[in-house]
C-alpha cells in the first residue's frame, strides 16, 4: 500500500461516458509522479479527485489509508493559472492558507519569507502580485502551495503558460523545494520532456484510463544538462510512442 | 492633451458670453432666458445673503442620507441574494420588474405614508439608489474568477471567509461602480423628491421661483445642483480610486 492509493476511481456525470474510468494507481510516500495526456483525457480530473475537490462516483482514493471526501489540511494544490489575489500583497498571498485558519504568527511569517526567498522573489514580498512576471506568479503560487508543508503536492500544469526556460527554471526549483521536506507530489502536465525530468514514475492517460506507465531510472538531484543526455531522450521517445498508441 | 483640456475650459465663458451676447441684442424677455449675468446676480444674492443655504444643506443631507440608506441596504441584499441561489430564483423576477418601475412616480405615495419634507425625500432617494448597488453586488460577486473558488474550497475556507476574503473583495470594481451610478441618481432623487413633497431643499426652491416667474434664481439653481452633483461625483470618485488602488498597491 502507497500513500495515496486510488481504487478503480471512476468519475462521470449521469449517463455520459466517465472522464476518469477505473484508475488504478498507487503513490509512495515521498515520490514524484506525473501523469501526461492529451486535453480532455481527464487528467485534471483525476488530480481534483485526489484532491477532494470531486467526490468519485466508484471506487475511492485515499491518502494515508484514510479516504479522501473533501480537501484536507495536509495536501497542497497548484492550479493551471496563479490565481493569486490581485489586492494582497506577495507575503499576504503566501501566507492564505495559514490566514484563513487563524491568524499567521511569527514562525508562519518566518517560513513564508523562506520559501519566497528560496524561489527568488524575497525583494517582493510587500509587492502586489501585479508587479510580478508570469514565472514569479507561479513560483508564489507553488510558495502558497507548500507554506503549510503538506505532506502531497498536486499540481495541475502550473508551468503551461511560461516560456521555455522559465519553465525549466521552475521545475528545478521544484524540484529542490519537494526534496527537501520529502514531499510526495503528483504532477500533470501535457509535456512529455517535463514529465521524464521531474517523475520518478510517469502515466499516460487517455480517454479515462491509465493505458500505459514508464519508471523513470535518472539520477537524483537531476544534473543540470540532462535534458540532453541520449538517456533522457530515449525515456522521451519512448513515452511519446505510448502516447501515439493511445491516440490514435 | 494639455491644448484639449484649455480648449475644454475656454469652452463654458465662450458659451456664457454667446448666451449674454444673445440676450442683449435679441431682446429676449429676461423671464424666458435670463442672461448669466442676471443669474450670478441671483446666485450670489442667494448665497451673500445666506438664504440658500439652508436649501443647500437639506438637499445635500437628503442625498447623503438616502444615497447610504440606499447603498447599505442595496449591498447587504445583493450579498444575500448572491449567497442564496435559491432566494435569487425567486426573488429575481420581482427584482427585474421593480427595476423597470420608475421610482419618482412612486413619491405621490410615498408623501402619503411619510408625509411631506424629508422623510418621503430620503425614502425615495433611498429607493433609486438600492437598485444600481444591488444589481452591481450580484454581478461583482458572481464574477468572482472560478479558479479562486476552488483555491478557497481547497484551503478549507469557510463560507464568510470566502465572501469576506475573495468575492466580495475581487467585485469591488464592480460594485463601486455601482455607487457612482447611485451617486447621479441620488441627486435626481433629492431634487425631484423636493418638487413633488418639499418645502424645503434645492428642489423644493425651484418650485418656488417657478411660482414667482424668476427665472434667473431657476437657473442660479440649475448651477447650485449641478455644482453639488459634480462634487459629490468627483469624491466619489476619489473614494473608488483610494479604494482600488489601496487594493493592488505594487
Amino acid at each position: 500500500m502507497g500513500f495515496v492509493d486510488i481504487e478503480r476511481a471512476r468519475f462521470g456525470y449521469g449517463t455520459e461516458p466517465a472522464i476518469v474510468d477505473g484508475v488504478d494507481w498507487t503513490i509512495g510516500e515521498g515520490a514524484f509522479h506525473c501523469l501526461v495526456g492529451r486535453s480532455g483525457c481527464g487528467k485534471t480530473t483525476l488530480l481534483k479527485l485526489a484532491a477532494g475537490l470531486l467526490a468519485p462516483t466508484a471506487g475511492a482514493v485515499r491518502i494515508g489509508g484514510a479516504a479522501v471526501r473533501a480537501p484536507r489540511p495536509d495536501v497542497g494544490f497548484v492550479f493551471q493559472a496563479p490565481t493569486l489575489l490581485e489586492w494582497r500583497s506577495v507575503l499576504d498571498n503566501v501566507l492564505l492558507p495559514m490566514a484563513l485558519r487563524g491568524r499567521p504568527g511569527p514562525q508562519d511569517r518566518a517560513r513564508a519569507l523562506e520559501l519566497l526567498d528560496l524561489v527568488g522573489l524575497s525583494a517582493y514580498a510587500d509587492r502586489g502580485p501585479r508587479a510580478l512576471s508570469g514565472g514569479q506568479q507561479s513560483r508564489v503560487a507553488i510558495a502558497r502551495a507548500l507554506v503549510t508543508r503538506p505532506a502531497l503536492l498536486l499540481l495541475d500544469e502550473p508551468f503551461a503558460a511560461l516560456d521555455a526556460i522559465t519553465r525549466e527554471e521552475l521545475q528545478d526549483d521544484l524540484l529542490r523545494l519537494c526534496a527537501r521536506h520529502g514531499t510526495t507530489v503528483l504532477f500533470v502536465t501535457h509535456d512529455i520532456a517535463e514529465a521524464i525530468y521531474l517523475g520518478d514514475r510517469v502515466a499516460v492517460m487517455a480517454a479515462g484510463r491509465l493505458s500505459h506507465t514508464l519508471t523513470v531510472d535518472l539520477p537524483r538531484p537531476r544534473p543540470p544538462d540532462l535534458r540532453y543526455d541520449p538517456r533522457f531522450n530515449d525515456l522521451c521517445r519512448a513515452l511519446r510512442h505510448a502516447m501515439d498508441g493511445e491516440g490514435a | 492633451m494639455t491644448r484639449g483640456r484649455l480648449a475644454s475650459w475656454l469652452l463654458l465663458p465662450a458659451l456664457l458670453a454667446a448666451w449674454e451676447g444673445y440676450c442683449r441684442l435679441s431682446g429676449i424677455p429676461a423671464l424666458v432666458v435670463p442672461p448669466p449675468s442676471a443669474v450670478a446676480a441671483a446666485l450670489w444674492n442667494g448665497l451673500a445673503g445666506g438664504r440658500l443655504l439652508p436649501h443647500i444643506a437639506m438637499t445635500a443631507t437628503e442625498m447623503a442620507l438616502g444615497l447610504a440608506l440606499g447603498c447599505v441596504v442595496g449591498f447587504l441584499a445583493g450579498v444575500v441574494l448572491a449567497e442564496a441561489p435559491g432566494l435569487r430564483r425567486l426573488l429575481y423576477p420581482y427584482i427585474i420588474a421593480s427595476q423597470v418601475v420608475p421610482k419618482l412616480a412612486l413619491a405621490p405615495l410615498f408623501i402619503i405614508w411619510f408625509g411631506f419634507g424629508m422623510t418621503s425625500t430620503v425614502a425615495i432617494t433611498a429607493l433609486i439608489c438600492f437598485f444600481p448597488l444591488l444589481e452591481n453586488t450580484l454581478t461583482g460577486l458572481e464574477q468572482t474568477d472560478p479558479n479562486k473558488r476552488e483555491l478557497f474550497r481547497m484551503l478549507r475556507a469557510t463560507r464568510l471567509q470566502t465572501l469576506l476574503r475573495l468575492k466580495i473583495p475581487s467585485g469591488l470594481p464592480v460594485i463601486l461602480a455601482g455607487l457612482r451610478v447611485a451617486v447621479v441618481l441620488a441627486l435626481v432623487g433629492a431634487v425631484v423628491g423636493e418638487f413633488i413633497g418639499g418645502r424645503q431643499g434645492l428642489g423644493a426652491s425651484i418650485i418656488a421661483a417657478q411660482g414667482m416667474m424668476d427665472s434667473a434664481l431657476m437657473f442660479a439653481l440649475f448651477a447650485l445642483i449641478t455644482a453639488l452633483g459634480m462634487i459629490v461625483y468627483q469624491a466619489t470618485l476619489r473614494l473608488e480610486r483610494w479604494l482600488l488602488n489601496r487594493q493592488s498597491k505594487g
